[in-house]
C-alpha cells in the first residue's frame, strides 16, 4: 500500500505543473490588462485594421475531403497506440509478436495504399 | 481526507461540469472544447488508479482524435444557427425522474457492495504487462482490431469518392 501512494504522490509535481501552466497565461495576460492604456475606438476593434473588411463566419463548411484526412489520422493514432506496449514488452514477446505486428502493420498499410491509389492524399 | 480523494473529487467535478456545458452551450465548437474538459479529466481519474497508460492512450485517442475527427464532422455540416432555448415538457420532467431514480439505484448499489482488499502493485510495469497480454494472450482480438480499422478507412474512403464523382457528372 506504502508503495502505490508514495508513487501516486510524485503526480503531485505534474499537478503543480499543471497549475503553473495554467497561472502562467492567465496572470501575464492580466497584468498586461492592468498596466497597457485603454483608449478603445472603433477601427481598432476590426480583423484588419488596414485591410479588407472581413465579411461571414469563419466558420464555414468544408469539404468531404478534410474528413478524410482526420480519418486517416484516428487510424494511424490508434496503430500508435498498439505499438507502445508491443515496443516496452519487446524484450520479452521475441520473434512471433514481430510477425504479428508486422501484419498489422501491412494490413494498415494496404489500407493506405488504397487511399493513396485512389487519390485520396491528394491536396487539392 | 486524503489526497486521493481531493483528486478523484477535483477531477470528477471538472467531468461532470464538461458535461453540463457540453449540454448547455449553444454552440456546437464551444460544445466540443467542453467535451475536451471531460475527456482530460477522465483521463486524470485513470491516473489516479494507477492505469498510466490508458490514460496516455485517453488523451492521445479521445481528447486528440476523436476531438478532431467531431470538429470536421462539424465542419462538415451547417453549424452557423445556434440552438434554441427550450421549454420545460412533460418530457424533461420524466427525464429528471429517471435520473432520480438511476440516482437512488447507483447510490444503494455501491453503498452495498464490497470492495476486496485493493491492489498494491498497479503502478509496476504496467504498460508492458499490458504488451504482454496483448500479444499472448489475446493475439486473435488484436488482428481483429488491424481488419477493423482496415475496413473504416476503406468503407470511408468509398463513401467519399462516391459524392465527389456525383459532384463531377452534373
Amino acid at each position: 500500500m506504502d508503495l502505490t501512494n508514495v508513487y501516486q504522490n510524485n503526480y503531485l509535481v505534474v499537478v503543480i505543473f499543471l497549475l503553473l501552466g495554467i497561472l502562467l497565461p492567465v496572470g501575464a495576460l492580466t497584468a498586461g490588462r492592468l498596466l497597457r492604456p485603454y483608449k478603445p475606438r472603433k477601427e481598432k476593434y476590426t480583423t484588419y485594421e488596414s485591410g479588407i473588411e472581413p465579411f461571414h463566419q469563419s466558420w464555414i463548411q468544408f469539404n468531404v475531403r478534410y474528413y478524410l484526412f482526420a480519418l486517416l489520422f484516428v487510424i494511424f493514432d490508434v496503430e500508435t497506440v498498439f505499438l507502445y506496449p508491443w515496443a516496452v514488452a519487446y524484450d520479452k514477446l521475441g520473434m512471433f509478436a514481430l510477425i504479428e505486428m508486422t501484419v498489422f502493420i501491412v494490413m494498415l498499410a494496404f489500407g493506405l495504399l488504397y487511399a493513396w491509389r485512389k487519390k485520396v492524399l491528394k491536396w487539392i | 481526507m486524503t489526497g486521493e480523494v481531493i483528486a478523484f473529487f477535483v477531477l470528477a467535478i471538472v467531468a461532470i461540469m464538461g458535461g453540463m456545458l457540453l449540454l448547455h452551450l449553444s454552440n456546437v465548437v464551444h460544445m466540443v472544447v467542453a467535451l475536451v474538459f471531460t475527456f482530460l479529466a477522465i483521463a486524470g481519474i485513470f491516473i489516479t488508479l494507477s492505469a498510466e497508460f490508458v490514460a496516455a492512450v485517453q488523451v492521445l485517442i479521445y481528447s486528440g482524435a476523436v476531438t478532431i475527427i467531431m470538429l470536421f464532422g462539424i465542419m462538415l455540416t451547417r453549424h452557423d444557427d445556434v440552438s434554441e432555448k427550450k421549454q420545460i415538457k412533460s418530457s424533461t420532467l420524466l427525464a429528471a425522474g429517471g435520473v432520480g431514480a438511476f440516482f437512488l439505484l447507483m447510490f444503494f448499489a455501491i453503498n452495498g457492495m464490497s470492495v476486496s482488499e485493493p491492489a498494491t502493485n498497479l503502478h509496476v510495469d504496467n504498460t508492458k504487462r499490458i504488451g504482454e497480454l496483448l500479444y499472448t494472450n489475446y493475439l486473435i482480438p488484436f488482428e481483429l482490431i488491424s481488419v477493423l480499422l482496415l475496413a473504416a478507412l476503406i468503407g470511408a474512403i468509398i463513401l467519399a469518392k462516391r459524392d465527389d464523382k456525383q459532384e463531377e457528372k452534373p
